[in-house]
């Protein structure tokens, strides 16, 4: 009897080291994600419409209003790849879509939709009061131009 | 395009990962439960019988009753009609369109559900055996006969609902990802494959009688079949009763292809989640290989998709094996094959506990839509509004991010410490002596708290 309970010790003991490894390599995993994730969005620019210039004026023109992002869409599809945007449950969702074509930006979850027209902007401001992951599209090109995330 | 738009298009939300210190903390409950449950002294079985007591006989023959079974057939009958009338003339709005919320929603997660709290539910409402009985008992009426049928196979068991369950599922995160952009699986293409399946069905059951089939390899029959060998109600010989909870489970496995039944299940809802973030880096990565060797970018995702949906199967059985074959190496153990399908029951509450963890806030958000807008407006259309809820949304505020957490967590921690249970009882019923049967348990154990961990672990990194 004795001997099981070491067994069983040593057991437990084993599966919370595996526990304890899976938790430690879960920010590991979402980096790699994350950088397989541009990789991918280079290759198809390459490979697209859009050159290499392009995608770093994109990046600078997102970091370049100090709090409100702005989403830029080229030819149809968001400059830089899909752009993410996070916040607090309760913070204020705040940014503006530039599009080169005209469509109908859609917030999914929050159902909350604009026009844009081509070479036009527009703005969303509301407050987050949904939880969750939400796709932010041009409705009619069913391209998604951005990840709404509404951590609680 | 990306292979990231591979959730489900219907949805308008996703989840967000369950936090670090709350897998910790469901990971350490898992343990401690697990640890108390193998020394609390579990020494004689108990679910081997099910003590079944019947219920008052006027229920029973109120439930049995032909205006009933005729009633509950044809709704079945009406609501696929109306599902694959919707997929084939509805919108192409996945969101809108009634059958795929109805089919891959309210069906294929309402009836698990249903089925573990209150029987097999599915078979009075069955569409298939509702017409296939219509047409058995026109026959008979006609030719003055019963309709002959082919023997089944014994040999061959439940493994045609096994690959039926494989193939839905494969439709519907596989087949829907084709075409590079978020549609998930077309309107369209869920009514062609019901249309398709109803022919199949049929003809199997025309084949080798209608009642063999559902039992054997109607996959909707088997599947739900299976969550409610967990619940407590059952009709014995035309009787509605009850009987112990989950001692029904004990005997399910006994028909060839059970265990595959249940580790499909597993490995397909694993599928689903690991797409979401697990196994990004390994999907991207065949996608890659596959799309330079020449695969179109469809063939290239399907493949890609099919390959690690396979290799999920096989993991599941992997570890299920090892269980087993751990079990086998204990003193005074049954042969293999024994236990390997005597064993296969206590996988049924992982499977449950997988399918609420994953697809419970879908599941709660998108019935809002089904008994809303789609079933106001079935085609999606805006041509109809039967019931005045056609403009109705889904109020997503219904379930916070952290309760969702909770629920997942919470079903992973009771689905495994069932299923321990469950594993526990037959152990003791194997082995006679309670040490030995503790002993072989300790492989089991692995197996289980492998199966919460790796859950728990899928739904931690999954859109993280």
């Amino acid at each position: 009897m004795k001997l099981t309970m070491t067994a069983v010790i040593a057991l437990l003991a084993l599966i919370a080291g595996v526990g304890l490894a899976a938790c430690g390599s879960d920010s590991d995993t979402t980096a790699a994600t994350t950088t397989a994730g541009e990789e991918r969005t280079a290759t198809e620019e390459a490979n697209g419409t859009a050159t290499e210039e392009a995608a770093a004026e994109g990046d600078a023109m997102k970091h370049e209003g100090e709090g409100v992002e702005t989403i830029v869409v080229r030819n149809g599809e968001p400059v830089g790849g899909v752009a993410e945007l996070e916040y607090s449950a309760g913070d204020e969702v705040e940014f503006k879509v530039r599009s080169d074509v005209a469509d109908e930006v859609h917030i999914h979850g929050y159902d909350l939709s604009k026009d844009v027209a081509a070479g036009g902007t527009v703005s969303f401001s509301f407050p987050a009061e949904l939880e969750g992951i939400f796709e932010v599209e041009l409705e009619e090109r069913a391209e998604q131009i951005a990840e709404l995330r509404v951590n609680p | 395009m990306s292979l990231l738009p591979l959730a489900h298009a219907l949805a308008a939300r996703d989840d967000l990962p369950i936090p670090a210190w709350l897998f910790a903390w469901g990971a350490s409950i898992v343990l401690i439960v697990s640890f108390f449950a193998l020394s609390v002294g579990w020494r004689v079985p108990r679910f081997e019988q099910d003590r079944w007591r019947p219920l008052g006989a006027g229920l029973s023959r109120a439930l049995r009753g032909l205006p009933v079974q005729i009633a509950a057939g044809a709704i079945g009958v009406f609501l696929l009609g109306v599902a694959v009338y919707s997929g084939l003339r509805g919108t192409e709005a996945p969101d809108r369109n009634f059958a795929l919320t109805f089919l891959f929603v309210t069906c294929w997660l309402g009836f698990p559900l249903l089925s573990v709290f209150l029987g097999d539910v599915l078979r009075p409402f069955n569409p298939w055996r509702a017409v296939a009985r219509v047409v058995g008992a026109g026959f008979t009426a006609l030719a003055g006969q019963r309709p002959a049928h082919l023997a089944y196979p014994e040999r061959l068991g439940r493994w045609p609902a096994a690959i039926g369950l494989f193939a839905f599922v494969w439709l519907e995160i596989v087949y829907g990802a084709g075409g590079g952009v978020s549609v998930g699986l077309s309107p369209q293409a869920a009514g062609v494959g019901a249309l398709v399946y109803s022919g199949y069905t049929l003809t199997m059951m025309a084949l080798f009688g209608t009642e063999t089939w559902c039992r054997n390899g109607e996959t909707f029959s088997v599947y739900f079949g299976m969550f409610s060998q967990l619940g407590i109600f059952s009709f014995e010989d035309g009787r509605l009763g009850r009987r112990r909870p989950f001692a029904a489970a004990t005997r399910w496995a006994t028909v060839p292809g059970s265990a595959a039944v249940v580790i499909v299940s597993i490995a397909t809802t694993s599928f689903d989640g690991g797409s979401e973030g697990a196994f990004l880096n390994a999907l991207e990565w065949t996608f890659e290989r596959l799309f330079d060797t020449g695969f179109g970018l469809t063939a290239a995702i399907r493949v890609t998709d099919t390959i690690f949906m396979l290799l999920c199967a096989a993991g599941v059985a992997l570890v299920y094996w090892i269980g087993v074959r751990g079990m086998a190496s204990t003193g005074g153990a049954p042969p293999l094959r024994r236990l390997w399908t005597g064993f296969a029951h206590t996988l049924i509450p992982i499977a449950f506990a997988y399918l609420v963890a994953h697809y419970f806030s879908l599941f709660v958000f998108q019935e809002q839509a089904q008994f809303t807008y789609l079933l106001s407006d079935p085609l999606g259309t805006g041509s109809t509004d039967l019931f005045g809820t056609a403009s109705s949304g889904i109020d997503f505020t219904l379930l916070s991010a952290n309760a969702i957490w909770y629920v997942q967590v919470a079903a992973l921690v009771i689905g495994h410490v069932v299923a321990l249970t469950l594993a526990h009882d037959r152990a003791t019923a194997y082995w006679g002596d309670y040490r030995q049967a503790a002993r072989s348990q300790y492989w089991m154990l692995a197996v289980m708290v492998t199966f919460t961990c790796f859950g728990l672990y899928l739904l931690s990194v999954a859109n993280a």
